[in-house]
């Protein structure tokens, strides 16, 4: 058989409402997009049937050379509590850390009818197994082989599909843990087993044992998912082995490494993770190296750092209420979606979310029965949003509907007109978006005003403006199909592994060649790895970080050791130095007299795989005309009080060069851009439209 | 008046401004208490000193009406200037919680005129006294508990003032630490300033007060409208602490008489105790913090609090009693008695709102153990805990176990941050069978820990419930008592009160158990299903089972 050339690379983004399919053509360099309804039932249905529409469109299967998947299966998995029967080991002695977690309730601090998060793995199905080890690592008591074999005997009797084990002290001597997996192995070899070892070898026991619950309750739904998927892509005539799964450090990692179950932890905000990546990727070409990115979709709004290419990241969250403490990119949600329903509260503030009318019955304005106004009944009643041009035309809006629920929830109440209670509304939401990026970046010592404003998913355009109005942002950047944009990113990740190993030390005492052979130890760890994914032969970057602190505080910050070699003293005195300014940094102070602790080493493994390299469109010899693409005007209320006519254009009309001074609107099917009165726009080369406020430096 | 839309965004950048206080400070404090357990609040306050919103650690809320006010009776708004900072100890004179608690308020000015205050409070790991760590089970006067400071000016227009520093520093067994927490403190405040400033520079200094007064006033009304749908009556609650660490034999009373009348409601105190004479006295301060607490509670947990609730509130206090101490009666454990009040409290307010009655709960408890010279080299050689309990059950809901309750809420220090810092062994962590108690819904579980000294140490525990355990509500029955054991396995063991001071030799080891949550409702009338779940969890053993809930399966 010919060997064909692998002409296609396909992204596919499942979200809650709609999976997104990105299919880019290498020579010519296109790309095609479909949108489907996602099938929660089955995700892997509506992933395959959307993949068919493209095939049936004379795509050949063979030609597709890599696939890359975001999924929030884990996700969902986790949120309705869908995962395996997981029972748990621990060290004898400690069934409190389970029940105790922090200790603090989250949630309504006032509320003292207060629940825990059910148990992952309740009290019947944990096992105490006698051991113990110290904090440096030595054996206090001996493994009980027997009480393992018991325990999983029983465990396996009581029909569990994975294991969990967390031992005290685990990440400095990970031996009682390995003993003890493959004891499981012999006697329940069906079941999944996740070690705190290898999962988050990480001081500090309640945050590494949730986390390695998480990942034994999540491990077989994904095995279980990608098995079926990968059965469905072979079914389908693609058979290339190039399949990757999104993770939430915005790198994806093979279907092999998603298959072996110690990584599905990795993998909870896989969502939202592809839009900072394809952010990151537009930042690469050096346009525009510092972007924020506001995703705002249906019930909320993502926010995400970009700087110097490179996406912000963290190393602790909480997802479902469950604490898991792995990388994952740095974002923050709030509830400003189009389906976030404003509402006057008793004391008469005027207060939007964190309730949310859903795709169902959705905004008043949809007509399905929603009552309630929503921002994008708001948008609509402002006179912003095309009722016949909603999701290219699927979705009609009915503006009687939304002035309705404006009038009587909110206008009535606080006596003001309805497009005054509609711009009231899209005030209180943009500012509280404005802010959320305010103090994100504050948190972080940045300054929004150096970024780029990147806003996708349908509404992010329509509230851009107004946003970095508030921020002191004079640059946004639309690209060319916001609601198809985290697909996209799929088609610019690499594959990034991340490990870690706590072993808390002052520097002052830290030997360093004991560091380097446990850098060493990580890293051969890593290519293991990456040799068993079938990347053994790819040219593999690997990077060193340490996590460190001043000796007394809590809170660890990480330091790239990036441009230094082994550790040495100097290297040592280095790493001291980058993190005092990294401290200084963030905080805005330093210690430098003060004794520095090492408590984590990192290591980041990071393989390329190729990435969708977009053409520049050439600019057109004539001149650009952006009257091709003006279809019409129609009355705004940006304020609430004074209407203005304003030209309407198609965005698909508008060729690269084209200007435009506000205020317009610019509509395409998945989204519309509102440029406000004070910002011009022009269409770059490779089909972004960027917005700059006026009297902004160039 | 102010525009609905204007005082909503106002609120929204406040509560962020708050937020970004707080984040900057618990990650730059030095000491574990502040890192672990986030021990500390930040604020920001209108031009009289009243609180705009409330912080996480709700029980400061109610302080800062206080200082911040004493600062303004004894400095007057008139002589303040851009860049001053004001700083607190005192429990009487500006109604801290206790000597520990140091609290800084910075005015904001605008438009040349005063809008407001920047403040935070943030537990020291010691300022001195008869003990180290500050907080002595054992004290009797406020002088034991630390250098008391009353609202002195520790910046005067930006400039440090270096003598006081020195002074704080010289006073602390901790320089280094307190020093370091002082200044990340300190630039918490005064990043509120600035943020606050930067506001005021935006929507103009008059709409930012006008948003200040909106936004109290809002509360006030959602709080009457709340108070205006209970009943009219009066109804009196009472409970006992052990004893106040000291005259060991002396139970203290906590009593309250409720009124409702209208959209008003007030607190009666007169009935209390005498004030005690070791360290469980409240200042007004945490009284009204453990009030609207409950209020909130009761009436309806999506209440907002701030300064402006108190429109709708009344207290009454007599002279000299437990509620209301006069100085010099030390202070120091204060939690230990707010957790008591909260519980008395809210007995009486369920009588106005029967469907959200709470049996009593476990409190919380602090294990302190000075290590002195065994600390480890580089490390700290105070190991400072705050211990939780379990929550009571109320109408059909089971009472949450191993948990920070009511108003503490506080992390748990990881084992394994113990260990390593510290000389010790945590031996044990473990869930209690039968600890909660029974009732047709049940209490929450309380934990044992078990600790083995490395190094030779003085032990320092505060807490409460082993002679009068958590109560139950409605026919249930009361939670476990706590207990403190030391020498724990050997032929010396000895159970102790709950709070006391101990030096123990290195190989000691000693254990502590919290109390468990009141059962509410008849224990027979439990569901059998739930019995047989609590068994199978080993929450509840198949012999209690039989004997409590009258078990048959």
């Amino acid at each position: 058989m010919a060997r064909t050339e692998p002409r296609y690379r396909l992204g596919v983004d499942v979200g809650g409402t709609h999976t997104d399919l990105v299919l880019l053509d290498t020579e010519t360099g296109t790309i095609a997009v479909e949108k489907i309804a996602s099938t929660p039932a089955n995700p892997a249905d509506g992933v395959l049937c959307g993949i068919r529409r493209f095939l049936d469109g004379g795509v050949d299967p063979a030609a597709i050379g890599f696939f890359a998947h975001g999924t929030t299966i884990t996700t969902n998995a986790l949120l309705e509590m869908r995962g395996a029967k997981v029972g748990l080991m621990i060290s004898a002695g400690y069934n409190a850390i389970q029940e105790t977690q922090t200790q603090a309730r989250d949630g309504n601090p006032f509320d003292y009818f207060y629940d825990k998060p059910a148990p992952i793995a309740p009290q019947s199905r944990t096992v105490e197994i006698p051991e113990r080890v110290s904090y440096t690592g030595a054996v206090l008591t001996a493994l009980d082989e027997d009480a393992v074999a018991a325990g999983a005997k029983m465990l396996d009797a009581a029909g569990v599909d994975a294991i969990a084990v967390n031992y005290l002290f685990s990440y400095m001597y990970p031996a009682h843990e390995g003993r003890t997996a493959e004891i499981i192995g012999d006697v329940a070899p069906r079941v999944h087993v996740s070690l705190s070892s290898d999962v988050l070898p990480r001081i500090r026991e309640w945050p590494r044992l949730s986390t390695t619950l998480v990942n034994a309750y999540l491990a077989p739904v994904l095995t279980r998912y990608i098995a079926d998927l990968a059965r469905g892509l072979d079914s389908l005539g693609i058979t290339t082995p190039q399949r990757f799964l999104m993770q939430s450090n915005g790198g994806v990692m093979p279907f092999a490494a998603a298959m072996d179950g110690k990584n599905t932890v990795h993998t909870l905000l896989s969502g939202p993770a592809a839009g900072a990546r394809a952010a990151a990727w537009v930042a690469s070409d050096g346009g525009a190296r510092d972007l924020v990115t506001l995703d705002m979709g249906g019930t909320s709004a993502d926010i995400a750092f970009i700087q110097g290419g490179v996406p912000l990241e963290v190393t602790e969250g909480t997802v479902a209420r469950r604490q898991v403490d792995v990388p994952a990119l740095d974002m923050t949600t709030i509830s400003a979606g189009g389906g976030s329903m404003a509402k006057v509260e008793a004391g008469g503030f005027l207060t939007v979310g964190p309730e949310s009318a859903g795709a169902d019955p959705g905004p008043a304005c949809y007509g399905q029965g929603g009552t309630a106004p929503t921002i994008t009944d708001a948008d609509l009643a402002c006179g912003l949003l095309n009722p016949d041009y909603f999701l290219g035309g699927s979705q009609r809006l009915e503006p009687g509907a939304a002035e309705r629920a404006l009038e009587t929830a909110i206008a009535q109440p606080l006596n003001l007109s309805v497009r005054e209670a509609a711009a009231g509304i899209r005030r209180i939401v943009d500012e509280r978006m404005a802010d959320e990026v305010r103090v994100f970046a504050a948190k972080r010592g940045l300054e929004p005003r150096d970024f780029t404003l990147l806003p996708f998913g349908g509404a992010g355009a329509v509230h851009a403006a107004a946003v970095a109005g508030e921020l002191g942002i004079t640059r946004i950047l639309v690209p060319p199909r916001p609601g198809a944009f985290s697909a996209l990113g799929l088609l610019c990740a690499d594959v990034v592994h991340d490990f870690i190993r706590s072993e808390l030390k002052p520097m002052a005492t830290l030997d360093p060649a004991h560091g380097e052979a446990l850098f060493a130890e990580l890293e051969d760890h890593a290519r293991a790895e990456l040799a068993a994914e079938g990347l053994g032969q790819a040219i593999a970057t690997i990077t060193r970080e340490l996590d460190m602190r001043y000796a007394g505080q809590g809170y660890e910050l990480r330091v790239s050791l990036q441009g230094l070699g082994a550790l040495d003293p100097a290297v040592l005195g280095e790493a001291r130095t980058r993190f005092h300014a990294r401290h200084l940094e963030i905080h805005g102070h330093a210690a430098p007299e003060k004794e520095v602790e090492v408590v984590s080493y990192r290591v980041r493994a990071h393989v390329s795989v190729p990435k969708f390299e977009p053409r520049q469109r050439a600019r057109p010899t004539g001149p650009t005309d952006a009257k091709a693409a003006l279809k019409g005007r129609r009355m705004v209320w940006f304020d609430g009080l004074t209407g203005v006519e304003v030209p309407i254009y198609e965005r698909d009309l508008l060729e690269v060069g084209a200007t435009l001074a506000g205020p317009a609107i610019v509509e395409q099917m998945d989204a519309t851009t509102v440029i406000p009165k004070g910002w011009g726009a022009v269409v770059d080369t490779y089909g972004n439209l960027i917005l700059e406020a006026e009297g902004a430096a160039p | 008046m102010i525009d609905p839309v204007t005082v909503e965004i106002i609120r929204n950048k406040i509560a962020g401004l708050v937020d970004e206080m707080h984040y900057h400070f618990y990650r730059s404090g030095y000491s574990t208490i502040i890192r672990e357990t986030r021990d500390f609040s930040c604020v920001i306050l209108d031009a009289s000193g009243r609180l705009i919103t409330a912080p996480p650690m709700f029980f400061h809320g109610t302080v800062y009406r206080h200082f911040c006010g004493r600062v303004l009776e004894i400095y007057g708004a008139e002589h303040m200037a851009p860049g001053d900072v004001f700083v607190s100890n005192h429990p009487y004179e500006a109604g801290l919680p206790h000597v520990s608690d140091m609290g800084f308020v910075a005015p904001i000015f605008a438009a040349g005129r005063l809008i407001g205050f920047s403040g935070s409070i943030a537990h020291k790991a010691d300022v001195g006294g008869a003990q180290p760590g500050s907080t002595s089970a054992t004290a009797t006067e406020i002088f034991q508990e630390g250098l008391l400071l009353p609202p002195v000016r520790i910046e005067a227009a930006g400039i440090a003032n270096a003598d006081l520093h020195r002074l704080i520093a010289a006073n602390s067994r901790q320089p280094d630490l307190v020093a370091g927490d002082i200044a990340a403190q300190i630039a918490a405040t005064r990043l509120g300033v600035s943020r606050t400033q930067a506001l005021a520079d935006r929507f103009g200094a008059d709409r930012i007060s006008g948003a200040f007064a909106a936004i109290l006033d809002g509360a006030a009304r959602d709080l009457g409208a709340a108070i205006g749908a209970l009943p009219d009556g009066a109804h009196s609650a009472r409970g006992f602490m052990d004893s106040d660490g000291v005259e060991r034999d002396r139970p203290i009373l906590m009593a309250v008489t409720v009124t409702v009348a209208g959209d008003r409601v007030a607190f009666d105190f007169t009935q209390s105790g005498a004030q005690a004479k070791g360290p469980i006295n409240l200042r007004p301060s945490m009284v009204e913090a453990c009030c609207f607490y409950s209020l909130i509670g009761c009436l309806g947990p999506d209440l907002h609090f701030n300064d402006g609730c108190r429109d709708q509130v009344d207290f009454i206090y007599a002279p000299d009693t437990i509620t209301n101490a006069r100085p010099p009666a030390p202070v120091s454990s204060y939690q230990m008695a707010n957790l008591k009040l909260v519980d008395v409290i809210l007995d009486a307010l369920a009588r106005f709102r029967p469907g959200r009655a709470i049996a009593n709960s476990g409190s919380s408890g602090a294990l302190g153990i000075n290590w002195g010279a065994g600390a480890r080299p580089g490390q700290a050689s105070l190991q400072y805990e705050i211990l939780g309990s379990a929550y009571g059950a109320g109408a059909g809901h089971d009472g949450a176990s191993c948990t920070a309750t009511h108003l503490s809420n506080l992390h748990v220090t990881p084992i394994e941050i113990l260990e390593s810092e510290f000389p010790c062994r945590v031996t044990k962590f473990s869930l209690i069978p039968d600890s909660g108690g029974a009732g047709t819904s049940r209490g929450g579980l309380a934990f044992r820990r078990g600790y083995e000294l490395l190094a030779d140490g003085t032990v320092m525990r505060r807490y409460d419930r082993a002679i009068f355990p958590p109560d139950g509500i409605n026919g249930g029955a009361p939670g476990r008592a706590s207990r403190f054991v030391i020498r724990a396995g050997t032929a010396a063991e000895e159970e102790t009160p709950a709070s006391g001071r101990f030096e123990l030799k290195a190989g000691e080891r000693f254990y502590l158990e919290s109390a468990g949550g009141g059962g509410c409702g008849d224990p027979k009338l439990r569901p059998p299903e739930l019995i047989a779940r609590d068994i199978a969890e080993g929450y509840v053993t198949l012999e209690a089972a039989k004997r409590d809930y009258g078990y048959e399966g």
